[in-house]
């Protein structure tokens, strides 16, 4: 297959070409998003109007799309962090024309899941309650909580995820700076703060980048495991276990690069990157959802294993009716879309096919949604006592809020794609520096 | 020589080689070097630089020490004004509290490390792109060095025979 050879000038050219003015298309699809997320504020304004009944959640399940919205979102979040971040201290060449998009990704997504604690609240107008500040009761938040260690965790998660998304563009605001004219040259100078590539610059940036990954990693771990014993720390079949944290982690970037797939295939498609993100990385991305898939799927068997060996016939009723029970479809399309589908990429003309890499990533993401359903749901629905079994489905309101959560993700992400520099052409000029055959066209 | 006298001179080169091959011919000969301007951290100048690890680090772990014990007060010092006894746990348990100063110890050490970026990159510093030419973020590479009024020629010479392009900085 033909090789050719990247310049520096032709990375910008590439990159910068989609910074130019939308098609209507685009616009088009904007407004179409922007529908979705005027219905998903409709709704939330008529549930704080009425009341959080207008929800599906009532005895005994209380946590319902808004809880299952939330942890699929931070999941969601943490394949940004692993690519941009731990596969960075891994020196993995192949994550830097994906880390941009991924890190975005992250910063989204984490947006996305602080609004559903938000939406779940009710009376979101009590939502500082959640903070701790000095008060006449001197009412303080419950830090042994689990839901407390959350907003301390989220709310790191947020600052830090956006401070290493900002500190990674710098260079290339710089670039779009030293490009542009008119109005879009003073918006970008305020904002690339007077980069100007200086060699003590770089040298502290490396640096201060190095610590960024290394913090990263520690925090996108404890993030997701917090997230976990938000349920673990319940007494609630099904959920105490002391496998949640890997379990959570595992799935949560088993959801996330599958997420990377949706969001990069069309991407590198439609502003024709095909020479950065190249079908290797691709490639490489489905290797480490098949690693994924394969710990999620052992969580899926151990949790049945447990539930046997304990001899606990509560947990043993809970994950036979699990497999068998009202849920059994969302149960198995949890495990065929999570740990059965993924392993297609075993086979390397599935995984470099791109068809097949996009219907696969969906399908995760379906399953991984369906994860978060059987798990938060199936819990609370089949308990310790038979009189307060019952059962839940999502109402017109939270559906509509739902359809508003993915509209705005996926439009933050198109309004981020045309607006700012997508793939990093510091750190893909860096590669091409360095002579990596990342950077080549049709390996 | 007296300091009004020294003159910025600024050679443009079109490759990382020849940026390289400049710097290190460079440091044997009088004239002193200034700033080296280039579109991505190139590790070979940094190399022939040879220059200090960065100081960053001191701010990072700052942030982190503090942070930590800024996540263990206030949960301890919450919980002691609160003094409601949940679950039968202690009224001041180490365990969970251990989570929240985790989470504080990663939040400022984060928030020590931009600061020490901004601090040590001097940013933002908007006088510099007066200076500064726009081809250092994309495909060229820069470097600035001072001489005497009367070695501006020289200087200028020198830049051009490694292969770029030279010009006096006012």
């Amino acid at each position: 297959m033909g090789r050719s050879l990247l310049t520096y000038s032709e990375i910008d050219r590439t990159v910068l070409d989609t910074l130019r003015p939308a098609s209507r298309g685009y616009w088009f699809l904007i407004a179409l998003l922007a529908l979705g997320v005027l219905v998903g504020a409709v709704c939330w304004a008529y549930q704080i109007a009425v009341g959080i009944g207008v929800g599906g959640q009532n005895h005994p399940v209380a946590w319902g799309t808004y809880l299952i919205n939330f942890v699929f979102w931070v999941g969601i979040a943490h394949s940004g962090t692993l690519i941009s971040a731990i596969l960075h201290l891994f020196r993995a060449g192949w994550r830097n024309p994906i880390a941009r998009a991924a890190e975005t990704m992250t910063v989204f997504a984490v947006c996305i899941a602080g609004l559903f604690p938000f939406i779940h609240l009710g009376r979101v107008w009590m939502v500082h309650y959640m903070l701790p500040y000095p008060n006449q009761r001197t009412l303080w938040p419950n830090f042994q909580s689990p839901l407390v260690f959350d907003v301390v965790a989220i709310s790191t998660y947020l600052i830090v995820s956006s401070l290493f998304w900002y500190t990674g563009m710098l260079p290339d605001l710089a670039t779009v700076r030293d490009k542009a004219k008119g109005y879009r040259k003073k918006i970008f100078t305020l904002i690339s703060l007077g980069w100007t590539g200086r060699h003590e610059q770089w040298r502290h940036y490396l640096r201060g980048y190095l610590f960024f990954a290394a913090l990263a990693t520690p925090l996108v771990i404890s993030v997701h495991s917090v997230v976990s014993w938000d349920f673990a720390l319940g007494v609630v079949p099904g959920w105490h276990s002391t496998i949640f944290a890997p379990y959570f982690v595992a799935g949560a970037i088993h959801s996330g690069l599958a997420m990377v797939l949706t969001l990069l295939i069309p991407m590198r498609k439609i502003f024709h990157y095909e020479v950065f993100i190249t079908r290797n990385v691709l490639e490489n991305i489905a290797k480490t959802i098949v690693l994924t898939g394969l710990i999620v799927g052992y969580a899926y068997m151990i949790e049945y294993f447990l539930a046997w060996y304990s001899n606990n016939i509560v947990e043993q009723e809970s994950f036979r009716w699990r497999a068998l029970g009202e849920y059994s479809i969302q149960f198995w399309i949890m495990v065929v879309c999570n740990s059965i589908i993924p392993l297609f990429f075993f086979i390397k003309r599935i995984r470099t096919n791109l068809v097949w890499l996009f219907c696969i990533s969906i399908l995760i993401n379906i399953g991984m949604w369906f994860e978060r359903f059987v798990i938060i749901i199936g819990g609370v629905a089949h308990g310790f006592i038979p009189s307060v079994w019952g059962d839940y489905a999502p109402s017109v309101i939270e559906y509509g809020i739902m359809i508003g959560s993915f509209s705005l993700f996926f439009m933050l992400f198109l309004l981020f794609a045309k607006h700012l520099p997508s793939v990093s052409m510091t750190e893909m000029k860096e590669t091409l520096s360095k002579g990596s055959s990342q950077v080549h066209v049709g390996s | 020589m007296s300091d009004h006298d020294e003159k910025l001179i600024l050679g443009v080169f079109p490759d990382e080689e020849k940026a390289v091959s400049a710097i290190e011919a460079l440091k044997p000969l009088s004239w002193k070097l200034d700033r080296v301007h280039s579109p991505f951290p190139s590790h070979r100048i940094l190399e022939a630089l040879k220059l200090k690890k960065s100081r960053v680090g001191y701010f990072t772990l700052a942030g982190g020490i503090l942070g930590f014990l800024f996540g263990l007060a206030l949960a301890i010092f919450t919980a002691l004004r609160w003094g409601l006894i949940v679950s039968g746990k202690p009224i001041v348990s180490m365990i969970p509290f251990f989570i929240v100063g985790f989470e504080f110890t990663i939040l400022f050490s984060v928030l020590g490390n931009v600061i020490g970026l901004l601090i040590l990159n001097r940013l933002p510093k908007y006088e510099d792109l007066e200076t500064y030419d726009p081809r250092f973020s994309s495909d060229h590479f820069g470097i600035v060095a001072s001489c005497g009024e009367r070695d501006q020629e020289g200087l200028i010479n020198f830049f051009r025979t490694h292969g770029g392009e030279a010009s006096a900085l006012d």
